[in-house]
């Protein structure tokens, strides 16, 4: 059938082997036995703030939380497929309007307390609470409607939806199941979201995933241990994980964690920069390994103000928008831009130049008849020419009016890459006598202008994707999202091409299909690729690497990128 | 005083070539050759791969890997043209011919030059240090001055304000600047305008100085005899105090102008630094707080030398006025 | 005595009240807030990011904010920190001791070294030794915060004699004994960074100071009379150099403070500096102003010691008083 695709029968074996062997319903994995015992040592560049998976918003925070805490159904960061979890299946019925998931039986939560369907139940009645206002809230409501769930027994419980939902079980990750024996007297409170800062202590907190909280030093570390009860084995049915501790230590920034993990005080090192890792690898001699994982779901981009500014008194930004509305200008800028200097760089040759938003790493939803950009400064030329545009004597690009041609581009700080690009951009669009003025802001006065004021003229940016599915784009393409960045003033201004992908964005959500999605999802890559809301510039490869000991290190694209797989890590013996 | 005299010298050298930066410099600082990211100082030879000893400096051309054709340094050479005043010109102090390069101090991660933007740099960030300085150095100087002759409650108010202004968190107030500067202002200009405030909240420090040194020489001889002579408060202030103090404040400004310069990193920090492609001291010093470019590229240090060669001077100059002065040092 | 301390400790009270105030203001000024970049998340919807703004209160005039903040200091709280969803007091509390280790080690090796300094150079009058003192000291004075406490920990890596920063090391908490030593070794490199940080400028000041009290009348009738040198140094000159110096000192302290900020973020020295940065660039409001208050009272305390001290040591103040 259709619906059950997402386990594949691999995975159908070790479930049924699994559950035929025990009380309690293990997940046994092909994995070959590791060795027990070691702490791994990670060096961060920000503390996390909340240990709460229901308010937590920060990366870090939700990275150590999934060290902690167990979905229903969790996508592998490797397949970008969705393996089972906590749920042993998921039954999809009703033309994936209604999930019916079967539960593991017998296991328990970090500090013994056995699981059931009443701390699903309660879990999901936290992250749909109105007052609590979770994150994750906007995910469960679909169709319109908030999804409903009922207790069928003590293991099987039935997720109701008002309509199809495209990306099925993937909804399940990121929606860790807490422990309702601890939290349901902080809920009825009214205190749930104080719940579990870092002032907590080891016995107030209690999870489902392969760690649990051990303490907490100010400004110094985080320190996690083994969860004795933590619910997969290896294929010699021994209990995972491997190791005893995880420390997150706390180093202020990036260059202190390179020196950390050069001195062998941290085990390893994720989210560094191309030119860090360039010169770990020249120095890393066998004792530390280096791995590129490839292209990323980040794609960086350079797009204009085309936001409607009639009511925010901005002349001068509005007088420009006629050029930056012209698609003829937009695609002459996209040619000018010399992506293959931008990899060689500013990413050391670790990036993908990119057409479109959906990177090479994306491995199930790319689309292969997007067409890579060619650079060529006589077509960007001609383009501009047939646009209108002219050179003066001095070789500026001047409009029909007569304007010289000239733009501002904003970036942030604290991000080197960006800053250089637009640098780079600076000097490539110069060749074609357009002047360009770099401005680089800090990042929270960035988001005020991009999101508040509207005060900008281009911008350079990077999003990345929490998934690869397009249900996890839908804040960005569809013309009311709130990641629309480009136009956020829901000016009512739609041409053709963006009604289409508001409409195929739609269809895709509801749409159980999967080759209908992908055909559809195709399509909106081809209109952003072709009619170009934003200039595509490059996806930078996740860059990691670890003590050459470490086993089972496998960075992945999907985030987060180096611990997802941390129950399998292991320390070899010489 | 030839100790001095040479600090003079050396500072002026350095202004005047900063002033000079397009002539002195062999190519634009802003020119990207991307095919040159992080070339290291162009080795010029006397001596060239036959052990033959040539009287004109030469390069060899990276292109050619074979090291056959010399290309001799040339002074006063053609090359992209550039304002001077109100004269156009085209005229570089130094350079060879194409396809060789010559960095004197080598090439950033864009391959420009570091030479010329080491010159074009101190533009920018003399400019700013010195506009800092003065603006720290009289205010600081007056309310100093008026809080030391004073005395009492004026003195009192003042230094308590000095103490809280040390404090408060003026950076939101810049953040809050830059966000009301248009996009279109220069880069140049707006870092200017934003070092000049960072100058004018400044003044608690100079003016703790100048407060100690006004209390001291208050009660000195000459200062109460003019005193006892009817002499008015200003003109003790214009014409005993002032002039003593001027040594205090030329090593103040050796203390200054570099952490002017230096304060750019950390505006940058928050988004409020020049921006690309401007060069400055203060963002090539910037580059090199990098651990990769600190261990990888050691030419992109060099700049430190720069404000450092200014605070010297200064500090010479100083010491020399206050020996010639005799006078009461801070 | 009593009179005057009461006195200062009433305008201390005064400007940080003041400091507060206007902190709020300034804050007030600086473009974006903290839930601006949950408008980024993909999962956050428009709805919840402001439903988020209600609730952390951000919505509110100046004033209700200003009183709200002020009701939760007498509380002791501080103000509630957005990112970590705690009390900042319970933030600042753990921090500022790190912080206070640190500085007032870094505080005692810069003062100690600049005396030493300036009074060998006072007394050595060798042309040669002032101005290698004067180059290095330029030198220091232009290299940036960031660059020294990297080339610092660059050092650390090269030669294994120092941590590459931290506090402390992971199990070594056994024995008092222990742990004392491995805090004090983790305590070398920040210490240095920041005494470096501050030295030229104290080198200068204590030259000066020793300078101008070695040409005083007295210390030259002192010499005249034969008085031996070890004598002269501690009997006349130093006390008569103290005025000046104390009262740099209370400013000294300020200055570590702020320059202690950037070399804890590189040191990854569990201080105030990497907590306050984060909390700039999140507009995580009440940790930034509750850092901002607790320096400025650090400041104000090490202005008020200097005050003191001059009392004790300077007749003429008690006299004015």
């Amino acid at each position: 059938m259709q619906i059950r695709r997402k386990c594949s029968a691999a995975q159908l074996l070790l479930l049924v082997c699994a559950s035929s062997l025990s009380a309690e319903d293990l997940l046994v994995t092909s994995l070959p036995p590791g060795r027990y015992g070691g702490d791994l040592v990670v060096a961060e560049r920000s503390e996390p703030k909340v240990l709460n998976p229901v308010i937590a918003v920060d990366s870090l925070s939700r990275e150590v939380i999934g060290l902690m805490m167990a979905d229903l159904v969790h996508i592998n960061r490797e397949s970008q497929r969705t393996e089972p979890a906590l749920a042993r299946s998921v039954d999809i019925s009703e033309g994936g309007r209604r999930f019916i998931v079967h539960l593991r039986r017998g296991l328990r939560f970090s500090d013994g307390h056995p699981f059931d369907a009443d701390d699903v139940l309660f879990s999901f009645q936290v992250y749909l609470d109105e007052n609590i206002h979770s994150p994750q809230r906007d995910l469960l409501i679909i169709g319109g409607k908030p999804v409903s769930l009922t207790k069928q027994d003590q293991y099987t419980v039935a997720f109701a939806f008002a309509q199809p939902y495209g990306p099925g079980e993937r909804l399940f990750d990121g929606f860790p199941i807490l422990p309702r024996h601890l939290l349901i007297g902080p809920y009825k409170e009214g205190k749930l979201n104080k719940s579990w800062g870092l002032n907590m202590t080891a016995g107030e907190f209690a999870g489902l995933g392969p760690f649990r909280y051990k303490e907490y030093v100010p400004g110094q570390r985080l320190v996690v241990e083994r969860n004795p009860y933590y619910w997969k084995q290896d294929s010699a049915r021994q209990r995972l994980p491997y190791l005893n501790r995880i420390i997150f230590e706390y180093v202020g920034n990036e260059d202190a964690q390179v020196l950390r993990f050069q001195s062998g005080d941290a085990d390893i090192i994720s989210r560094i920069s191309a030119a860090n890792f360039e010169t770990l690898s020249k120095q890393a001699n066998g004792v530390r390994r280096l791995i590129d994982a490839g292209p990323s779901l980040e794609y960086t981009f350079l797009f204009f103000n085309l936001n409607d500014l009639s009511n925010k008194s901005l002349p001068q930004i509005e007088s420009k928008q006629g050029w930056f509305r012209d698609l003829s200008f937009r695609r002459a800028v996209s040619m000018l831009i010399d992506r293959q200097s931008i990899d060689r760089l500013v990413y050391a040759g670790r990036a993908a130049p990119i057409s479109t938003h959906v990177t090479p790493g994306n491995k199930l939803w790319a689309s292969s008849r997007v067409t890579p950009v060619s650079r060529s400064l006589e077509t960007a030329r001609s383009l501009l020419a047939s646009a209108g545009f002219s050179w003066n004597a001095g070789g500026k690009l001047i409009d029909g009016a007569g304007r010289p041609v000239g733009f501002s581009i904003v970036t942030n700080t604290g991000n080197n890459e960006r800053l250089q690009m637009a640098t780079m951009i600076q000097q490539d669009l110069e060749q074609a006598g357009i002047t360009v003025r770099v401005v680089s802001l800090e990042f929270r006065s960035l988001l005020d202008r991009l999101m508040t004021t509207f005060n900008y003229e281009a911008c350079v940016l990077g999003l990345a994707s929490g998934d690869v599915d397009p249900g996890s784009e839908m804040s960005v393409w569809p013309s009311d999202g709130s990641t629309h960045l480009w136009d956020l003033s829901k000016s009512g201004l739609k041409s053709g091409w963006q009604m289409e992908i508001d409409h195929l964005m739609a269809s895709q959500m509801r749409s159980t299909d999967r080759a209908e999605r992908k055909r559809m999802y195709d399509r909106v890559q081809e209109l952003i690729a072709g009619n170009l809301p934003i200039i595509p510039l490059v996806s930078p490869d996740v860059l990691a690497g670890a003590k050459a000991k470490l086993k089972n290190f496998s960075p992945a694209v999907l985030l987060p990128y180096v611990l997802w797989n941390i129950e399998e890590l292991y320390w070899s013996e010489q | 005083m030839l100790k001095a005299a040479l600090a003079c010298g050396v500072l002026a050298s350095i202004h005047v070539t900063a002033l000079l930066a397009d002539f002195a410099s062999p190519v634009p600082f802003a020119t990207q050759q991307r095919e040159y990211a992080f070339a290291p100082p162009t080795h010029i030879r006397w001596f060239d791969r036959e052990g033959g000893f040539q009287l004109r400096p030469f390069v060899y051309a990276r292109v050619d890997a074979t090291n056959v054709k010399r290309y001799p340094v040339q002074f006063f050479v053609h090359g992209s043209s550039y304002q001077l005043g109100p004269v156009t010109l085209d005229r570089h102090l130094f350079g060879v011919a194409a396809p060789a390069r010559l960095f004197l101090l080598g090439t950033d991660g864009f391959g420009r030059d570091q030479f010329s933007r080491l010159l074009a740099g101190g533009r920018i960030s003399l400019t700013a240090g010195w506009l800092a300085t003065i603006l720290s150095l009289s205010i600081g100087t007056g309310l100093g001055a008026l809080a030391g002759f004073y005395g009492g409650w004026l003195d009192h108010s003042i230094m308590r304000i000095g103490e809280a202004s040390l404090t408060l968190p003026w950076l939101y107030l810049l953040l809050a600047g830059r966000a009301f500067l248009p996009l279109g202002v220069p880069a140049a200009s707006a870092y200017l305008i934003l070092i000049a405030v960072v100058g004018v909240l400044g003044w608690a420090r100079p003016a703790r100085v100048v407060r100690g040194l006004t209390l001291a020489l208050r009660e000195r001889g000459y200062v109460v005899a003019a005193r006892g002579f009817g002499a008015t408060s200003g003109y003790i202030l214009r014409r005993h105090i002032l002039p003593d103090a001027l040594p205090v404040l030329v090593t103040q400004a050796a203390i200054l102008v570099p952490q002017y310069i230096l304060a750019e990193l950390t505006l940058s920090f928050l988004g409020l630094g020049i921006d690309e492609p401007v060069p400055s001291w203060g963002n090539m010093l910037a580059a090199v707080q990098h651990y990769n470019i600190l261990v990888s590229y050691w030419w992109m240090l060099v700049p430190a030398l720069a404000p450092a060669a200014v605070s010297l001077c200064c500090f010479a100059i100083g010491d020399a006025l206050l020996r010639r002065r005799r006078a009461v040092p801070l | 005595m009593i009179r005057f301390l009461s006195r200062r400790v009433l305008h201390a009270f005064v400007i940080l009240l003041l400091i507060s105030v206007l902190s709020f203001v300034f804050f007030q000024f600086a473009p974006g807030s903290y839930t601006d970049a949950m408008r980024l998340d993909a999962r956050v919807s428009a709805e919840t990011e402001s439903a988020w703004r209600t609730m952390y209160g951000l919505d509110q005039s100046v004033l209700t904010k200003y009183f709200r903040w002020m009701r939760s200091v007498l509380r002791g709280d501080f103000g509630f920190s957005f990112a970590y969803g705690i009390p900042v007091s319970s933030l600042l509390w753990p921090r500022i001791r790190n912080t206070l280790l640190l500085t007032s080690v870094a505080l005692l090796v810069s003062w100690s070294a600049a005396l030493g300094i300036g009074a060998l150079t006072v007394v050595r009058r060798s042309r040669a030794v002032e101005s290698v003192i004067r180059s290095s000291m330029a030198l220091l004075l232009s290299i940036p915060d960031l660059l020294i406490a990297l080339l610092l920990l660059l050092f650390a890596l090269r030669t294994g004699l120092f941590p590459v920063g931290g506090m402390a090391s992971l199990g070594t908490a056994h024995t008092v004994i222990a742990h004392t030593k491995d805090v004090a070794l983790h305590l070398v490199l920040p210490a240095l960074a920041l005494a470096l940080l501050s030295l030229p400028l104290l080198v200068r000041h204590v030259q000066a100071a020793v300078r101008e009290s070695m040409c005083a009348p007295f210390v030259q009738a002192a010499r005249a009379h034969g008085i031996p040198a070890g004598r002269l140094w501690l009997a006349y000159i130093l006390p008569a150099a103290a005025n000046p110096l104390i009262s740099l000192f209370g400013y000294s302290v300020g200055g570590l403070l702020s320059s202690s900020l950037l070399v804890e973020v590189i040191m990854g020295w569990p201080g105030l500096g990497p907590l306050l940065l984060e909390s700039i660039f999140s507009r995580d409001v009440h940790v930034v102003i509750g850092t901002t208050v607790l320096s400025a009272l650090f400041l104000i305390a090490g202005n008020l010691v200097a005050d003191l001290l001059l009392y004790a040591v300077d007749p003429r103040i008690r006299w004015e008083q």
